[in-house]
C-alpha cells in the first residue's frame, strides 16, 4: 500500500508489517519526520525496517507536501497536521493506541498529538523536537522564510540548472515550490502556544533525545521539567541530526523503549573515532559550494527543521 | 553447483535484473532513465542518483512483486541509509535470487 487518503489529502504510507506477520500484540509505531528538507524515508531506513524486523507494525508516511504526499496549496497549520494524522489513523483502521515517533517538528506534531489524542497515544519519542512555550510558530515561520530567501537567490538558480546533481536539485527543487507555492511558512504563525497545565498533565510515557551540541539543546530542560513521566537522553558529540548521526544508539534505544522498558536504558558510548559535522546531505541539497560562508551557516540551520 | 545449476542460477539472475531495472526505471521515470543502461555493476548513489524516497519506492515495488518470498525489510534493517544508497543493483538483484525457492534441478551437483 503506498497511497492512503487521510483528511482529504493523498498521503504517501509505507507500512511495514512485524516480522512473522500481522499480530494484535504487535506495537503500533508510527513515524513523523521533519519539515521542509525531509520526507520519510530518513525514518523508514534509520528506524522503520530495522524495528519492523524487531516486531513492530511500523506506519511512516511522507508529510503533506512533503516526499511522495499531495502538495495542497494550504492546510500546513499544526491543527491540519494533527488532523492529518487522526486521519491517517482512522484509514489504516488502527485502533490501537500507537507509539509515535517524531523527528525535529515532527516531534513537535508528536508531542501536540499527544496532548490532543492521548487516548490514541502508547508513547511518545521525540528525537530534538523544538520545543518553545510561546513563539515557536513565529521561530518556524522565520525560519522557513530565510529558507526561502535562500533559495531565491541568482546563484542558486545558478547552481540548480549547471552544478546541482541529481538529488541536491530535485531536493531543493522540491523544498523551494512547498514553500513558494503553498501557505507552509504563514500557517506556521496558527501555532497555538503548549499549555503548561496540560503538559503537566500529560499521562503519557515520553522518550526525549537530544544531541549535546545541538542548537536547541537549550529546550530539553524546559521540556522534561514540564512533561511528567520524560526519559531525557542527551548524547555527546551530537547534533540536531542524531537520527542521522547516532542510527545505531537510537535502534537501540527504540527496542529498549518499546520492548524493555522495566530495565535500565542502554548505555551510550561515545564515538570517539568520528567527529558530527554538518552532514554532507545538507551541504549537498542545499547551498551551492560557492556561497558564502556565514549564508550557508544559515541555510543548513534552517533546513534542519 | 553443476554447470546446468550455474546455468540456471545465472539465467534466473538475469531475469531479477530486467525485472529490478523495470522497477527502478518506473521509479525514475522514463526520462531520465531511458537511455541508462542498468547491470549488475550500476550504482544507486552514483551511477543512478537515486534519492532515498526513490529508494523507499523502489522497495515497495520489489516487495509488491516478490511477495514474502523475499524479506526486503530484514534485509534493510541491518543497513543505514548510507549503506542502501550506496548498493549496487547486483547486491539487490543477488538477495532478491538467494531468497527465492531454489529450483529443483538446482543445487544436485
Amino acid at each position: 500500500m503506498a497511497e492512503v487518503l487521510a483528511n482529504d489529502v493523498r498521503l504517501h504510507v509505507q507500512r511495514l508489517e512485524p516480522r512473522g506477520g500481522a499480530s494484535p500484540d504487535a506495537p503500533v509505531v508510527v513515524m513523523v519526520h521533519g519539515m521542509v528538507m525531509d520526507n520519510m524515508s530518513s525514518f523508514y531506513f534509520a528506524l522503520g525496517t530495522c524495528l519492523a524486523d524487531a516486531g513492530c507494525d511500523v506506519i511512516c508516511y511522507d508529510l503533506r507536501g512533503h516526499g511522495r504526499s499531495e502538495r495542497t496549496p494550504a492546510g500546513y497549520r499544526l491543527a491540519d497536521s494533527l488532523a492529518d494524522l487522526a486521519g491517517l489513523l482512522d484509514a489504516l483502521g488502527v485502533d490501537r493506541p500507537v507509539h509515535v515517533v517524531g523527528n525535529s517538528y515532527g516531534a513537535t506534531m508528536a508531542l501536540a498529538f499527544g496532548l490532543e489524542s492521548a487516548e490514541r497515544v502508547a508513547s511518545l519519542t521525540l528525537i530534538e523536537p523544538p520545543f518553545l512555550i510561546d513563539g515557536l510558530g513565529e521561530e518556524m515561520a522565520r525560519s522557513l522564510t530565510q529558507i526561502l530567501v535562500a533559495m531565491s537567490d541568482d546563484e542558486v538558480q545558478e547552481w540548480l540548472e549547471n552544478g546541482a546533481g541529481r538529488v541536491a536539485g530535485r531536493a531543493t527543487r522540491a523544498a523551494r515550490r512547498l514553500l513558494q507555492e503553498t501557505t507552509i511558512a504563514s500557517d506556521m504563525l496558527a501555532t497555538p502556544p503548549f499549555s503548561p497545565t496540560a503538559l503537566s498533565a500529560l499521562s503519557v510515557p515520553v522518550l526525549a533525545v537530544y544531541g549535546e551540541n545541538s542548537d536547541i539543546i537549550g529546550q530539553a530542560t524546559g521540556l522534561a521539567s514540564l512533561v511528567p513521566d520524560c526519559t531525557l537522553i542527551v548524547l555527546a558529540h551530537h547534533t540536531h541530526m542524531v537520527l542521522r548521526e547516532a542510527t545505531g544508539y537510537l535502534r537501540e534505544l527504540l527496542r529498549w523503549w518499546l520492548f524493555d522498558r522495566a530495565t535500565p536504558a542502554p548505555p551510550y558510548v561515545r564515538a570517539t573515532t568520528r567527529r558530527f559535522e554538518t552532514p554532507q546531505w545538507v551541504t549537498q541539497m542545499v547551498p551551492p559550494p560557492d556561497l558564502n560562508a556565514e549564508r550557508r551557516g544559515e541555510l543548513a540551520e534552517g533546513s534542519r527543521r | 553447483m553443476s554447470g546446468e545449476g550455474a546455468a540456471r542460477q545465472a539465467e534466473i539472475e538475469a531475469r531479477v535484473l530486467g525485472e529490478v531495472s523495470e522497477d527502478l526505471r518506473d521509479v525514475i521515470g522514463e526520462e531520465y532513465a531511458v537511455d541508462m543502461e542498468i547491470t549488475m555493476e550500476t550504482t544507486f548513489s552514483h551511477d543512478l542518483e537515486l534519492e532515498s524516497i526513490e529508494f523507499v519506492a523502489l522497495a515497495d515495488r520489489l516487495r509488491e512483486r516478490y511477495g514474502a518470498a523475499v524479506d526486503f525489510v530484514g534485509f534493510l534493517a541491518t543497513m543505514d541509509v548510507d549503506q542502501v544508497i550506496n548498493m549496487r543493483v547486483g547486491e539487490v538483484v543477488r538477495f532478491i535470487v538467494d531468497s527465492l525457492p531454489t529450483p529443483a534441478t538446482a543445487g544436485s551437483a
